[in-house]
């Protein structure tokens, strides 16, 4: 990549457009067809259905039903990312210094679970969290509880089951990040006089920070869009905006509204990446 | 320290303690999934009274989840090829070419990555039943290929970056054309960065359950729809079947994935 360009690379170039611009055109009509122009239809319909204007904003932001979706829809994001973070950080800082075959041993289970199918895995929530399910049986079987606990199609639920699948996501990157910082500066800590304690809150913590917060981030963003989760482990009383997309498009057949949630669930993504891209570049970015 | 194992004293054991019941966490639901997929009870009494076949005997005796699951199978492919092959030339372009709006076009092509999928599943909901591709083969193939092609474009362009470009111009120097060149020795250096996006392409579809809900009709639906449907009525054990064996394949993939890695490493 650093060669100067020669008299050959020009040749091949010329002669071949493989290597040009020309040659990301399949991707590029495929993207400004099935992606660009259907998302910038639907954000039009959210003004002109069912007549002109910002009708639809104005009902979607004035109505306290859906204020109180938004405003569940981040408490949830907000509440899988703090859990994930607060479980996250000791699993990965744990993975970081284990023996290498022990570590091997759970990364593959990580990853396991990750790549395991969504719907499988919310199946086994609902199966495991159900009244008559194993959990409860075990909570009364030991006598902890008395009645079955209701966990499923409530905000329990939720958060089990985007907890266990956002791990991975805050586990992972935070591994990397861990790995990188230098343990002579933990021992320069020990020998400045600093307990174990303290080394863990202004060393450690604040050195793993970048990635705890790109790490969150991300999965905060991710649970604001979740869809396939919420609705088979949330309760009708705590919908979340996803769903609400949904519903406004396949049961009440009103393109304007949806458009309208569907953009509003756009902005805030968009503007949290951005946010994201400008505070940690491009490390966040997921895919690898 | 606090990065040495060793010198933790008893936060070791209270790490060690956290770790065990994460991985018991993130690994039991799945071990549950495929034991409660063999046990007799139809209300997933766990531990199962007997043990049994019969779930994956039903399973198998309905070609609903058959042509369900050859569905899934027919259109992950499809994806999989004109993912690789269009990425590909997307990301020759992207590393090789030099022109104005380069990076643009790469944040672009990144964009339905991180784009919330029920936003996209909606607008080419609307967008299909326009121009009459619901419920077809192409409408699934082409929302598949939307959210994969990010990925295979990664990979490919990461794979190119990383492959010394000097080699194929030495190749066209000895007389090689250029096409040749590419064909016998840059394709086979960057074929980790070709096998990671096929992977991951054929997961991205088979796996993908958003856009599918919305793609779906009566008679075209893949596993994961089917799935889908039939959660929303019942809990019955052949879901947990029909789970324990897209696990099952999740699993052989990850492993082929390690044995090709180490494979093209050695």
């Amino acid at each position: 990549m650093a060669s100067p360009t020669s008299a050959l690379e020009e040749q091949t170039t010329t002669r071949f457009r493989l290597g040009d611009r020309s040659s990301t055109l399949p991707a590029l009509v495929l993207i400004l067809i099935f992606f660009v122009l259907p998302v910038l239809a639907l954000l039009a319909r959210s003004v002109t259905e069912p007549v002109l204007g910002l009708g639809n904003y104005v009902e979607l932001l004035g109505s306290s039903t859906y204020i109180k979706i938004f405003f569940n829809t981040f408490f949830v994001s907000a509440l899988v990312t703090v859990i994930s973070l607060l479980i996250g950080f000791p699993v990965a800082w744990a993975l970081a210094i284990m023996p290498q075959r022990l570590a091997t041993v759970i990364f593959a289970i990580v990853l396991l679970s990750m790549w395991t199918n969504l719907l499988a895995r919310t199946y086994a929530w609902m199966v495991l969290l159900q009244r008559t399910g194993v959990i409860n049986k075990a909570l009364l079987g030991l006598g902890i509880i008395d009645k079955p606990l209701i966990m499923v199609n409530n905000l329990t639920g939720v958060t089990i089951g985007m907890t266990y699948i956002m791990l991975p996501f805050i586990i992972i990157p935070l591994y990397g990040v861990i790995r990188k910082i230098d343990p002579a500066l933990l021992q320069a800590a020990a020998l400045c006089g600093a307990n174990r304690r303290q080394a863990l809150t202004s060393v450690l913590i604040p050195l793993a920070m970048p990635g705890m917060a790109a790490g969150g981030l991300m999965v905060f963003v991710m649970s604001l869009g979740y869809f396939v989760t919420p609705s088979l482990l949330g309760g009708t009383s705590n919908m979340m905006l996803a769903e609400l997309i949904a519903q406004f498009v396949q049961s009440l057949v009103n393109w304007g509204m949806g458009g309208a949630a569907a953009f509003v669930l756009l902005v805030v993504t968009l503007s949290l990446y951005a946010l994201q891209l400008r505070l940690f570049g491009a490390a966040g970015e997921g895919g690898r | 320290m606090l990065l040495n194992f060793n010198s933790l004293g008893s936060w070791k054991w209270v790490l060690l303690a956290i770790t065990f019941l994460t991985a018991a966490f993130l690994l039991l639901p799945i071990l549950f999934i495929a034991a409660l997929s063999f046990g007799s009870s139809q209300w997933l009494i766990f531990p199962p009274p007997a043990w049994t076949t019969k779930w994956y005997s039903q399973l198998f005796a309905d070609p609903r989840w058959l042509d369900a699951a050859w569905t899934s199978f027919r259109i992950a492919v499809m994806v999989t090829l004109l993912s690789v092959v269009i990425g590909l030339f997307a990301a020759f372009g992207l590393v090789r070419g030099r022109f104005f709006g380069r990076t643009l076009l790469r944040a672009l092509f990144m964009t339905p990555m991180i784009l919330p999928v029920v936003v996209l599943a909606v607008a080419l909901y609307a967008f299909f039943l326009r121009i009459g591709l619901n419920g077809t083969t192409t409408g699934f193939v082409i929302a598949h290929l939307i959210v994969a092609l990010p990925f295979s474009i990664l990979a490919l362009t990461n794979a190119l970056e990383g492959f010394d470009k000097s080699i194929e111009d030495a190749a066209v120097l000895c007389g090689a054309s250029p096409l040749k060149a590419r064909l016998l020795i840059t394709l086979p250096s960057i074929s980790h960065g070709l096998f990671s996006a096929a992977v991951f392409s054929f997961l991205t579809s088979w796996d993908e359950v958003v856009l599918a809900i919305f793609m779906a009709s009566p008679t075209l639906q893949t596993l994961p729809v089917k799935i889908w449907a039939t959660l929303r009525q019942d809990l019955t054990p052949v879901i947990a079947a029909a789970s324990t064996l897209l696990i099952v394949v999740t699993i052989a993939l990850m492993l082929v994935t390690a044995l090709v890695r180490k494979g093209l490493k050695a």
